[in-house]
């Protein structure tokens, strides 16, 4: 008989709580949710770390995305769509509550939203008439759930679809304080190896960390996962399960309640890039690379085979992604629940595969780590519409509101989408910015600002210790690899959008300025 | 049978020095940890979060303290007297200086060296764990020795005063915050 671990346990007992709760326990769902109140539900798939520059549906040289490019005839495909940010913490923070970082102050690792701020976010805003349900892989963006809590009906687990799991605690262990309990288990108390100076807070969770560092090499490394199995930190999963799970449980959602607001923030095809075998090798082709030299701000310094290969890998992955979302927009569309759902997809940043550094999260704000996928298919639509004027990841929420009926509440920074009552404005300023490093509620010294404006995009490096201040242009439609830089070459641009920019990122330190 | 066990366990006096010895140097251990991410956290949590850290983590060491007395005491139970019970503070510290030290050391090499120093890492281990087996074996033999132990664990009671009602505090504060 297979050995039942406390974990497995505590994520059988949470499905059998959370079935109890959709069979027996209408407290959850007031009378409006059970009636039918004409009322559209919303479903919202993100992919972690998608950059849109590696999907075929936007041109991509390798066949990624055939499901997306399938899903892609019958919604609105956005083709400049930008994230505010090139890490989870203020990308997802930015989605949820249509707000930029500079606002929300989620902008530094494992960053939370001003606490003056919490109510502002979607599952507030479209009312209680609507069943939120949220589950995230990603425990940064559970974090930023945890401080939704009160707002959601349903807040699954990190882990709910794992396959196994190392850690002690999972945020979840502590519900009552759900948003410190990462802050706790998941950080000062662990060993986080990969830091650079780990010192874990407990000598005894930490021991138990790195014995476990020592003894498995790579986990879960099989025939089916020659590269071992997809991993986010603590848990180790399958897509096939996760996408399963997710699937289920929106069937068990909708069979219950309508209207509904569902919100699946999928860890895949973040890092550390291990897709099943079946999409092993997919790849291997002589796909155009267009070497650039390692970056002075770069904190990598990857060969351009490393680069090439881990490219590679990561488009594997999000093949395999696609081959699951693929696998549930049918279910769904089967079990008739596309027919009243808008179904929106997304990702929270982009990756980066150039000029020495991999993944996100750097002082590299190349369009490939800002430049996201967005689709979004109304109830019953047919046909496709493409729209190129750039749109940010803040402009989700007031779309959202408005496909909803809601009033869009002054406070929000983003616009509501063309093709759902907004505009085409392709004169339109974005500003995704880096600002880790920033105490929250000061003003932001140190980091990168780019700008996105027409076919430009000004980027700012600022405050890095040991380096000047830095400016650098790329006009992105006659140079989408950003390899000439026009700073000194297109001075009137450039003295346009450097004031422009310059002021956006003052009048945003301006209420954190010491009195 | 309690009153047999009872028995086979140390005089409380010395129970309570060797728990001092236990929980000064795994607090020490976490509050290093504290001051070290402060400077950061000051920077990205309010205070009430900062606190509230503070008191998961001492509750852990609360928890830990007590699983590592309790093994202790456990093994003083099992053994025949004379191996620990008998001098259980000066022996009780040597174990418990030892158990700990021997997590502690190899962490130490791994936040210095990575993990790549697989040999430094078990070297520290063995060493820490050797010395501690010489000491016990001396600790009887050499007087100064034995009394330089018993004066430390003497000492460091004196900690308990604050601990034990931090641990107890913060203990109650965890516990009101989850049922609240």
């Amino acid at each position: 008989m297979p050995r039942i671990s406390r974990r497995d346990f505590l994520k059988l007992y949470a499905a059998l709580a959370a079935s109890a709760a959709f069979a027996g326990a209408p407290r959850f769902l007031s009378s409006a949710r059970t009636e039918q109140s004409g009322k559209p539900n919303v479903l919202m798939f993100v992919f972690d770390a998608m950059s849109a520059r590696h999907l075929s549906l936007y041109g991509y040289d390798r066949k990624t995305t055939p499901n997306l490019e399938k899903f892609a005839e019958r919604a609105a495909v956005y083709h400049n769509h930008y994230s505010t940010a090139n890490f989870t913490s203020p990308g997802t923070a930015s989605l949820l509550t249509g707000m930029h970082p500079w606002t929300h102050r989620a902008f530094n690792f494992r960053g939370m939203l001003d606490r003056a701020l919490v109510d502002r976010n979607l599952f507030k805003l479209v009312g209680e008439e609507y069943t939120c349900f949220a589950f995230t892989q990603n425990l940064w963006a559970d974090i930023l759930l945890s401080q939704f809590d009160m707002d959601l009906n349903f807040h699954l687990p990190c882990d709910a679809y794992s396959h196994t799991d190392n850690s002690l605690f999972q945020p979840d262990d502590l519900s009552g304080d759900r948003t410190l309990a990462y802050y706790v288990f998941q950080d000062f108390l662990n060993l986080r190896t990969e830091e650079t100076h780990p010192f874990p807070g407990s000598l005894f969770i930490g021991s138990a960390e790195l014995s476990k560092a020592l003894t498995s090499d790579r986990e879960g490394v099989s025939a089916e996962y020659p590269r071992g199995l997809p991993t986010v930190y603590d848990f180790t999963y399958e897509n096939a399960s996760v996408f399963a799970g997710v699937d289920h449980f929106t069937q068990s959602v909708a069979s219950q309640s309508s209207p509904y607001l569902g919100y699946f923030h999928f860890w895949s095809p973040h890092g550390p890039y291990n897709a099943r075998r079946e999409f092993v090798g997919m790849f291997d082709d002589d796909l155009k690379w267009h070497s650039k030299p390692r970056h002075s701000f770069a904190q990598g310094d990857f060969s351009q085979e490393e680069l090439q290969q881990k490219h590679r890998e990561y488009d594997e992955c999000i093949a395999e992604v696609d081959a699951e979302f693929g696998r549930v927009i049918s279910d769904l569309e089967k079990s008739g629940i596309l027919q009243n759902s808008y179904v929106v997809v997304t990702s929270d940043h982009g990756e980066l595969f150039e000029r020495g550094e991999i993944g996100h999260a750097s002082a590299l704000m190349y369009e490939s780590v800002t430049h996201v996928p967005l689709l979004i298919s109304a109830p019953g639509q047919d046909a496709r519409s493409d729209f190129h004027s750039p749109t940010s990841i803040e402009d989700i929420l007031p779309t959202i509101l408005q496909i909803t009926g809601k009033e869009i509440p002054d406070w929000v920074e983003g616009r509501v989408l063309p093709g759902f009552g907004g505009t085409e404005d392709v004169s339109r300023a974005l500003f995704p910015m880096v600002a880790k490093d920033n105490a929250t509620f000061r003003p932001l010294e140190k980091g990168t600002f780019a700008m996105i404006k027409g076919p430009y995009e000004l980027l700012f490096f600022t405050g890095y210790k040991n380096h000047e201040d830095r400016f650098e242009l790329y006009n992105l439609q006659e140079d989408p690899d950003e390899l000439q830089d026009l700073f000194s070459k297109d001075i009137n641009t450039v003295s346009q959008m450097k004031d422009e920019l310059l002021e956006a990122v003052d009048a945003a330190n301006r209420n954190y300025q010491k009195k | 049978m309690m009153t047999q066990l009872l028995k086979r366990l140390p005089e409380s006096q010395s129970v309570l020095q060797v728990y001092a010895v236990i929980a000064v140097m795994l607090s020490g251990w976490t509050i290093t940890a504290f001051l070290r991410k402060l400077p950061s956290w000051l920077l990205t949590l309010n205070m009430g979060e900062i606190f509230a850290l503070f008191s998961y983590s001492m509750v852990v060491n609360l928890l830990e303290s007590l699983i590592v007395l309790l093994l202790i005491l456990a093994v003083c139970s099992l053994l025949p007297s004379r191996f620990l019970r008998d001098d259980f503070a000066v022996r009780g510290t040597l174990l418990s200086v030892g158990v700990i030290g021997a997590l502690m050391v190899p962490m130490r090499i791994f936040m210095q060296f990575g993990l790549e120093s697989t040999g430094k890492l078990l070297a520290g281990f063995l060493a820490v764990l050797l010395l501690t087996a010489l000491l016990f074996v001396f600790s009887s033999r050499i007087r100064f020795l034995h009394s330089a132990i018993l004066w430390i664990a003497d000492r460091l009671v004196v900690f308990l005063f604050i601990l034990v009602p931090l641990f107890a505090f913060l203990f109650v504060y965890v516990i009101v915050r989850n049922i609240v």
